[in-house]
């Protein structure tokens, strides 16, 4: 017999759960969002991240300090330059070393074109979310022309992996300047474009004024960083509070917002973008001449040309173990990697000549200097090798010797660090995205702990959207300018 | 709501102000490529397809390994017999293009060509093998390609700790 239900347990109200993502187009990558609602309306929001979780910290903790330079690029994908400049800058830090002016000054350059870039690709995302499509159009349309840019200086468009933990990778070149300078005059009148499009829009007006509404305490509490704070009114802005490159050296104003809503800091940004063709016109002016990378042998790369003597095969040089100095270590026999070195413990080895690669291994290696390197030597009888092996090396070939030394070991094993640790935050465009590093005296940090704004920022997504519609979702997911690839890293 | 507002909320003002801007751009050339038919043209220092150089028809590299110690993603892999490179294997599918090879050679043996068309059916076709990144040399990088790329791109340099005399400055002006 079928039992009547309760009149009222029918017409029950209930919330309803629903799923947002992870493979929502407007979430901008994969972050899930499990909504409660009550209605139209949200009772509940919970953001679950780690979707992209690809364990950058851990990755990082396995590979020196020059190795793990492209981890970063993979973090902030949108600005891949200023992800990178934050790395460099922390790592020079804890390296103790600082880049040459014309460096910082590049960088900053770069960084602010990154900033260009990232805020084009948020605003194209932000107003297609929100209905507008043209805007996205346009704004693709400079972003395209500062990829160009990115890959005229360094042969990649996205992940570009540019600055060096010192410098910069290679030194601009004049067709990037002019290139650049006439991006400069252009693109202000590009962005009048994008406000004539949405700026008194009626429809983004009713879908950003009064959404998403924080007050200035709140926002602090909340940790926001970046625009997304400013848009409350605090004028917080790491390159003002804690210069880092060429930051302190140019005037800039920080657009604060007022109201603290989604329009107040689509505005912040639109002023952003002002301010960054401003910063870099400025940089322009004032670029010096000078060095790219820091003078400081044992962090950077030596460079190349000085080590082509031994290098260029055109000199046709020999290894040689002398047997006076050979202790039977076994060090090169071991490190050979074509296995040439023969020889038993403690008595003197010898190389194969005819398997010798002529790769330099054995001689970076050998602790006792009983390897020679010997110009003019291939293809001769070992009498003859002995006897050339005991002429004094000229001068220029022993610094080329000394020089290919330091390379190697820097490649195999890459500086070491000094024990200590260290936290550098730097200003990309999501806010303040933090490097620390633990390091234990090896060349390999010991904790490597980003703090990236995205993590941070989706973690104020309740907050931001209780109360409202299902529809300002989006829009608030837009306003905190997330990339999942930081936020789970 | 003010006289003014009420006159800009009923003429739609400011969208047909943003209607004229993208009819005014409706007349203006064109930026979209149409890919397969025509391709841009790409930068001196592109950071694609991987080859290895030569010098008098024969490899530069004389297989120490120092691209396969940094490699951040491990995709190079070197065999060597009887004082020869007999492998020297790519992973294409693994190679996250930072060009960090290239900056460890101490010999200039191995470099990044413009080639970025280079999809396949299998894994097997995006294996490189040392043939086959030979071949890519004469194929990406003929005549003095190669020399340019090396002197522009393979880094660092001395001058690169100087200050090189024509360094490029805003204005053109020193």
């Amino acid at each position: 017999m079928i039992k009547m239900q309760e009149p009222e347990k029918i017409f029950e109200t209930r919330e309803l759960n629903v799923n947002m993502g992870p493979q929502h187009p407007a979430t901008h990558g994969v972050l899930r969002v499990v909504l409660d609602l009550d209605g139209e309306t949200i009772v509940r929001l919970t953001p679950y991240v780690g979707y992209l979780h690809r364990g950058i910290e851990k990755l990082g903790e396995n590979l020196s300090y020059f190795q793990a330079l492209p981890l970063t690029d993979r973090m902030d994908y949108v600005s891949a330059m200023s992800n990178n400049i934050g790395y460099c800058v922390a790592v020079e830090k804890l390296y103790g070393i600082e880049a040459p002016p014309r460096a910082k000054f590049i960088r900053t350059i770069v960084g602010e074109l990154s900033r260009i870039s990232n805020h084009l690709l948020w605003l194209a995302t932000h107003a297609l979310d929100i209905g507008a499509m043209t805007v996205f159009l346009y704004c693709f349309r400079e972003r395209e022309w500062i990829l160009e840019l990115f890959e005229m200086i360094c042969g990649a468009r996205l992940t570009v992996t540019y600055p060096r933990v010192g410098g910069v990778r290679n030194d601009i070149s004049q067709e990037f300047i002019d290139h650049l300078v006439k991006f400069l005059a252009e693109f202000p009148s590009r962005i009048l474009e994008y406000e004539t499009l949405i700026d008194q829009n009626r429809i983004w007006l009713k879908r950003t004024v009064g959404i998403g509404v924080i007050s200035a305490e709140e926002a602090i509490n909340w940790g926001m960083t970046g625009p997304t704070l400013r848009g409350s009114g605090i004028p917080y802005d790491i390159r003002k509070f804690m210069p880092y490159d060429a930051y302190d050296q140019v005037e800039f104003e920080v657009p604060i917002g007022t109201a603290g809503d989604t329009y107040d800091r689509y505005r912040c940004r639109m002023l952003e973008l002002r301010q960054s063709v401003k910063i870099i016109r400025q940089c322009l002016e004032k670029l010096p001449a000078g060095p790219v990378m820091a003078d400081a042998p044992k962090f950077v790369l030596p460079p190349k040309d000085k080590m082509l003597i031994i290098t260029h095969p055109v000199n046709e040089i020999a290894y040689f173990i002398d047997e006076k100095a050979c202790k039977g270590c076994g060090m090169c026999l071991r490190a050979c990697p074509a296995k040439a070195i023969t020889g038993e413990k403690k008595k003197p080895h010898k190389i194969d000549q005819s398997l010798c690669l002529q790769c330099a291994t054995c001689f970076v290696t050998c602790k006792f200097k009983a390897l020679k390197i010997i110009p003019g030597g291939k293809g001769q009888p070992e009498e003859k090798l002995v006897e050339l092996s005991a002429q004094p090396v000229a001068d220029e070939f022993k610094k080329a010797q000394e020089a290919l030394v330091a390379h190697f070991d820097f490649i195999k094993k890459g500086p070491k660090v000094p024990e200590g640790e260290v936290y550098v935050a730097t200003e990309v465009p999501k806010g303040e995205l933090g490097f620390y590093f633990v390091s234990d005296g090896t060349h390999k940090p010991y904790r490597m702990r980003v703090r990236s704004p995205s993590f941070i920022h989706a973690g104020c997504l309740e907050r931001l959207c209780k109360g409202h519609l299902v529809a300002d979702v989006i829009a608030n997911i837009g306003t905190i300018d997330i990339v999942l690839g930081e936020c789970d890293r | 709501m003010t006289f003014k507002h009420f006159i800009k909320t009923i003429t739609f003002i400011e969208i047909l102000k943003g209607m004229a801007l993208t009819l005014r751009r409706m007349f203006s050339r064109a930026v979209t490529i149409q890919y397969p038919d025509e391709r841009r043209k790409i930068a001196p220092g592109f950071r694609g397809q991987h080859a290895l150089s030569k010098r008098g028809g024969k490899a530069k590299c004389v297989g120490c390994g120092l691209c396969a110690t940094i490699c951040p993603s491990q995709c190079i892999s070197i065999t060597r017999e009887k004082g020869q490179v007999t492998k020297y294997q790519i992973e294409l599918l693994r190679c996250i293009y930072c060009g960090f090879c290239v900056e460890a050679c101490p010999y200039g043996a191995i470099s990044l060509t413009g080639n970025y068309e280079y999809s396949a059916y299998n894994k097997q076709d995006l294996m490189m093998t040392k043939e086959k990144l030979l071949s890519n040399w004469d194929k990406y990088m003929p005549g003095t390609k190669g020399e340019e790329y090396y002197k522009k791109f393979w880094r660092p340099m001395s001058e690169d700790f100087g200050t090189p005399p024509g360094q490029a400055m805003y204005g053109g002006k020193r």
